[in-house]
């Protein structure tokens, strides 16, 4: 059994890894929850924004967040663009999964295309830097990204409940027709949500080109556990969506620390099965 | 009286079936119309096609002198057509009070005077809208379509399948609606001696055709034609 120390350090840096699949999991749980669209080509979005951010980064010099400023709106851009194409061609649940799955295996090859197979590593004096409170250390990077994380999820769920384009967006997932029938402009909302989804992604790639090693093939290494998250958290509930990364980050960290790291996408894919068998109508 | 709403030389059904044929009549500001007949017979085909969510084939529909046959739902409940439709159709996932906040305009209705006309929803604000019984969720169609502000309320069998007291609660409201506030409506049922009391005029359809039309008072006073189209007596 590995120590208190061990088992609290391997906590700490599981929810903060579970960070980012909240994060990641944020813009797929609404378009898939409220939109009903399951928007594969979130992740190579994400990833396309990780390279720009290391191109931006290591060829003109610009710092992250000033590259995220610039990316964040160009991607949500392009989620009108892709839901613009949603919208023409009248895509339905099962659809969208299979084109955005294939739009994602373009991005993937058009990322392979320009910055090559090779595993790129965006290094800053900042990606090493970590706190120490009492025996744990806490890297900045992550605790920074779990803070951006928590904003924008609690932000987006204040939004959901509060605002009245929200609400609106709430009653259309629901029912679309009987909202359009009660004034609700469902489709202008959808391109809308769609657009925060990409930005979302764009935001979740400026972090993963700081903390990871980019590589194409990288954009599927989240899929299966994100896929997890956003089902456990709920779809279209972005304060879910940021626990249940959490609880599967923490969870998967643990299960490393006692086990051994091979163990670790069993607890997400158990805690999923379980649950989905407790409630059938979880989904 | 000036004409709300003009319907004219109106055909209309679902895919290729046609459910109403040349149907046409006309509401002024402030009256109420009862929309009787059998079952199966278009009433609520006729709600449907006035809301946008049939398909119309022929004729017009012209709402304060602009013609709306053409436009999109939500388009027609932005220029003043309410529905409560006969299965209610509250969205469950959303509190009471967001059920009615998701949709509300601006115009008298406000969150408070809808609260004041059904105090029950009030007093379950908070709750889901999946826990209301029956009767609450009628309350809350209603409340809903008022909280849009509507300049013509559309009413799809609102008593249909309450028990009697939260009938007589909400015949109460609808008696205040219609002749305090004098909001224009159309209400379909199926029971006319519940809503001829409470409404202006009244139509009768019978296979997708407008077979009678007249004052509720006169169809009060003699149900012949009510004998003959539903086979019931107006009292």
């Amino acid at each position: 059994m590995p120590s208190a120390t061990l088992l609290g350090q391997a906590l700490i840096s599981g929810v903060l890894a579970g960070g980012m699949y909240g994060l990641l999991a944020l813009g797929l749980s609404l378009s898939w929850g409220l939109l009903r669209l399951v928007n594969l080509s979130h992740f190579a979005l994400a990833f396309l924004a990780a390279y720009l951010t290391y191109e931006l980064g290591t060829t003109y010099h610009v710092a992250p967040w000033w590259a995220a400023a610039m990316i964040v709106p160009v991607m949500f851009l392009i989620g009108i663009a892709q839901h613009w194409l949603f919208d023409k061609f009248k895509v339905n649940e099962l659809a969208s999964l299979l084109i955005t799955f294939s739009f994602a295996v373009i991005l993937e090859v058009a990322i392979q295309l320009y910055w090559t197979a090779d595993y790129r590593r965006f290094e800053t004096h900042y990606s090493t830097m970590s706190i120490k409170a009492g025996p744990f250390y806490i890297p900045v990077l992550e605790l920074a990204l779990c803070m951006v994380a928590g904003v924008l999820a609690w932000g987006t769920w204040l939004w959901l409940r509060k605002t009245y384009v929200g609400k609106a967006l709430r009653a259309a997932a629901e029912d679309a027709d009987i909202a359009a029938a009660y004034g609700v402009d469902h489709k202008k909302l959808a391109y809308l949500l769609s657009g925060m989804g990409a930005a979302y992604a764009a935001i979740a790639g400026t972090f993963i080109a700081l903390i990871a090693t980019l590589a194409p093939t990288q954009i599927w290494a989240w899929l299966g556990v994100v896929f997890a998250v956003v089902i456990i958290g709920r779809l279209g509930n972005p304060l879910g969506a940021l626990l249940a990364g959490m609880l599967i980050g923490a969870s998967e960290s643990i299960a490393m620390a006692v086990f051994e790291p091979a163990w670790a996408p069993v607890v997400s894919f158990s805690v999923l099965i379980a649950i989905l068998l407790w409630d059938p109508e979880w989904l | 009286m000036a004409d709300l709403l003009s319907v004219e030389n109106l055909s209309a059904g679902y895919g290729r079936a046609v459910v109403l044929s040349d149907v046409a009549f006309r509401l002024g500001e402030g009256e109420a119309l009862a929309v009787l007949g059998r079952n199966g017979v278009g009433k609520t085909t006729l709600l449907d096609t006035l809301v946008g969510v049939t398909r119309r084939f022929t004729g017009s529909i012209a709402l304060g002198g602009r013609e709306v046959g053409t436009l999109a739902p939500e388009t027609r409940a932005g220029l003043g057509v309410g529905w409560v439709p006969q299965e209610r159709n509250i969205f469950r996932s959303l509190s009471v009070q967001e059920n009615l906040t998701a949709v509300a305009r601006p115009g008298p209705w406000t969150l408070d005077r809808v609260f004041r006309l059904f105090p029950r929803l009030k007093e379950r604000r908070q709750q889901s809208g999946a826990s209301l019984s029956g009767g609450e969720q009628q309350m809350l169609a209603i409340g809903r379509a008022l909280a849009t502000n509507p300049r013509l309320l559309l009413l799809d069998e609102p008593t249909e399948g309450l028990a009697p007291i939260i009938v007589q609660e909400l015949l109460a409201a609808l008696t205040r609606l219609l002749r305090e506030e004098k909001l224009a409506a159309i209400i379909v049922e199926q029971h006319a001696q519940k809503i001829l009391p409470i409404t202006d005029r009244a139509l009768i359809l019978e296979r997708g055709r407008i077979v009678h039309q007249s004052d509720s008072a006169a169809l009060l006073a003699d149900p012949m034609p009510l004998e003959r189209f539903l086979g019931v007596t107006g009292r």
